[in-house]
């Protein structure tokens, strides 16, 4: 598999520093390849059927996200608002398929989608339209999400959830659990989007050079404000996979949610400037913060020294990347 | 920790599925020749109150003498995490699963999940709603904590003016319940007027904002202050200082027995009671051990009327056990304080 680079070939990067970029970045698959190697040795129950459907469901909400967040930072943007937003297409969902008040899940899977785009949308809008910083117009809406969902769900969990609905948080497929699925879903067309589609060529044209993308006739602003419409759905769906999952709908839920899906994009090599970066790698990127968190648990490890563990492999990965880019 | 192969890991996986018979046996029989495996899932170790539990826990007799290993999953103050949790715990094997519930109704599933795969899940400090799912549980009446809370403050305001109460983080038990034993208390004193409501989420530093506000809102009409836990309530006690006021003035009241708060105590600046820690994590851990050993283990914790405590063992096969509360006076506070020391 190889990546997009559309950034090297505009700036027309000499062979040796390309050939750094993909050592680096195949570097990340070939960590994640070792830290699994030796969690199977170091634990006896890590390399279970059991353990590792466990680390892939717990692993998705997470992957959801950081999908997301890879089509908002491929356009140079950030979000910082996708924890309240998951939280708000929660507790609206939640309450759309309570005991008393039992919609079809469907309906409320497609209200969680809808309200997580529509906060999404506003997001798109302040960014694309009225040129409002993605940082700043994506923290105000951190707070706006988080507000709206304690005043939708008066600051009160919401349980008694209907066993169809909790289904799509527990339930399996063919052996699988149902959250491992959706994942699966989203990764693949998010990936066969940006590899294979006129759309990803273009959203990687904007984060790489949006002025010769909008000279070249690409409607740069709708392409981003699509980023934030999609990374907004992808929340809500992410909310809908954690109310099923925790068996109530949750105010607090997400709380800091944004900072471990931009951790995966980064592990896995994706530019913060923009134009450089693949889904693929995210993928590994969640698959390394996934696993870290459940090898550190299964060895007893404390989570004071998890959150130090986490950070120092979020500044390495990015270290190890500009270290090879500036050698050459 | 578990040395076999992963095909007998796999079997015995199927196996508890299938059979409950299976499994009790493969427990029993790793309980003889091995130390019985406990995992604690636990709220969040940033506040003192989990981490007062943990260091208890992990003082239990029972770690030192080999009779069993713990292991603490910090819960991070998320529902899903502590879900996620549950279920490594399962793939893990342990015997016996000590639950702090972040949440009361989420709470319920992950535990339902354990006693389909016949691994005991005692409750411990905080509950989840349908408690017949555990195989045990210890806490201290979060009921009686309220109405010990509401009535320290009207005794010290004379049963009448004006009180603001600040809650715990919404939807979780001790919550529900401290709440539900204020509003009990407060029904007796109908001129006692309740200027304001609200959470902050068990939090030291948001309450301290909130009361910063009431006070300016309300300015010199509130008589006490009514926390629902001793976080929130130093939080009030420094806005009150911040803003002021003479704290000798505002009747403040909290509940855990955190270290500030018995100082404040100390200073005659509040008053607290204790929720014993000590009794809360080692009794769980008594109670997991009856369950995976079995009768002929006898309880360590000093908490048991078999051990010279207060708390009946009955044997440790009582589904609830609930641990008294210990009123904080300028008597034991240096005992208490002493204590804390060495936890």
């Amino acid at each position: 598999m190889s990546i997009v680079t559309s950034k090297s070939r505009v700036s027309s990067n000499t062979l040796a520093a390309t050939i750094g970029h993909y050592l680096s970045t195949y570097g990340i698959v070939l960590s994640f390849v070792i830290l699994f190697v030796v969690l199977s040795f170091a634990n006896p129950n890590f390399l279970t059927s059991i353990n590792l459907l466990n680390v892939l469901r717990q692993l998705s909400i997470n992957g959801i996200l950081a999908i997301g967040m890879t089509f908002v930072i491929l356009t140079g943007g950030i979000d910082l608002s996708i924890g309240s937003i998951l939280a708000v297409a929660g507790v609206v969902t939640g309450s759309l398929v309570t005991q008393q008040d039992p919609h079809n899940p469907l309906i409320a899977a497609l209200a969680a989608v809808g309200v997580g785009a529509a906060f999404g949308a506003v997001n798109g809008a302040l960014i694309s339209r009225f040129r409002v910083p993605a940082f700043v117009a994506t923290l105000g809406m951190l707070s706006i999400a988080r507000g709206s969902t304690l005043l939708y769900s008066g600051g009160r969990p919401i349980p008694n959830l209907t066993p169809e609905f909790r289904w799509l948080g527990n339930g399996f497929v063919a052996g699988l659990p149902v959250p491992i699925i959706v994942f699966a879903i989203v990764f693949v067309l998010s990936w066969v989007v940006l590899r294979f589609s006129v759309y990803g060529r273009w959203l990687y044209a904007v984060g790489g050079n949006s002025r010769s993308a909008r000279t070249s006739g690409i409607p740069v602003r709708t392409m981003i404000f699509s980023a934030y419409v999609i990374m907004g759905a992808l929340a809500g769906l992410a909310g809908l996979v954690l109310t099923a999952r925790t068996t109530s709908a949750l105010p607090q839920a997400g709380l800091g949610y944004e900072l471990d899906a931009i951790a995966a994009v980064v592990i896995g090599g994706t530019s913060l400037s923009g134009g450089v970066g693949s889904v693929f790698f995210t993928l590994i990127g969640a698959l390394i913060i996934g696993t870290i968190s459940n090898g550190l648990d299964l060895m007893g490890v404390s989570s004071y020294y998890q959150q130090i563990i986490k950070g120092t492999i979020i500044i390495a990965a990015v270290l190890i990347d500009r270290m090879r880019n500036i050698d050459p | 920790m578990l040395m076999s192969g992963t095909t007998r890991r796999r079997t015995l996986a199927i196996l508890s599925g299938l059979s409950l018979a299976a499994m009790g046996w493969s427990c029993q029989t790793e309980a003889a020749s091995k130390p019985a495996r406990i995992v604690a899932i636990v709220q969040s170790l940033d506040t003192e109150y989990n981490v007062l539990w943990a260091n208890a826990a992990k003082a239990h007799p029972a770690l030192s003498d080999g009779t069993a290993t713990l292991t603490i999953l910090d819960g991070r103050m998320d529902a899903l995490n502590q879900s996620n949790q549950f279920d490594t715990a399962l793939s893990q094997k342990f015997d016996a699963v000590i639950f702090i519930p972040v949440d009361i109704n989420a709470g319920n599933d992950p535990v339902q999940r354990a006693k389909s795969a016949a691994v005991p899940v005692i409750g411990s400090n905080t509950l989840i709603s349908n408690t017949s799912l555990y195989a045990s549980y210890i806490n201290s009446d979060d009921v009686q904590a309220g109405s010990i809370l509401a009535k320290s403050v009207l005794d010290r305001i004379g049963g009448k003016g004006n009180v603001v109460i600040v809650e715990g983080m919404i939807g979780q038990s001790a919550q529900v319940q401290r709440l539900q034993g204020i509003q009990e208390t407060l029904k007796a004193y109908p001129t006692v007027k309740v200027l304001e409501t609200k959470t902050a989420n068990w939090s030291r530093a948001e309450a301290q904002s909130l009361v910063e506000n009431w006070i300016t809102e309300h300015h010199g009409e509130i008589n006490g202050v009514i926390a629902e836990n001793d976080e929130m309530a130093v939080g009030a006690l420094n806005a009150v200082k911040a803003q002021g006021l003479d704290p000798a003035k505002v009747a403040i009241a909290g509940i855990d027995g955190i270290t500030d708060a018995l100082l404040a105590v100390k200073r005659g600046e509040s008053t607290s009671t204790l929720q014993d820690a000590d009794a809360q994590a080692q009794g769980a851990i008594d109670l997991a051990l009856r369950k995976v050993i079995g009768e002929g283990y006898a309880p360590r914790a000093a908490v048991w009327d078999v051990n010279g405590g207060k708390l009946a063992w009955a044997g440790g096969t009582a589904q609830h056990y609930s641990v008294p509360w210990i009123p904080v006076t300028m008597q034991n506070v240096d005992k208490l304080l002493a204590m804390r020391k060495s936890q």
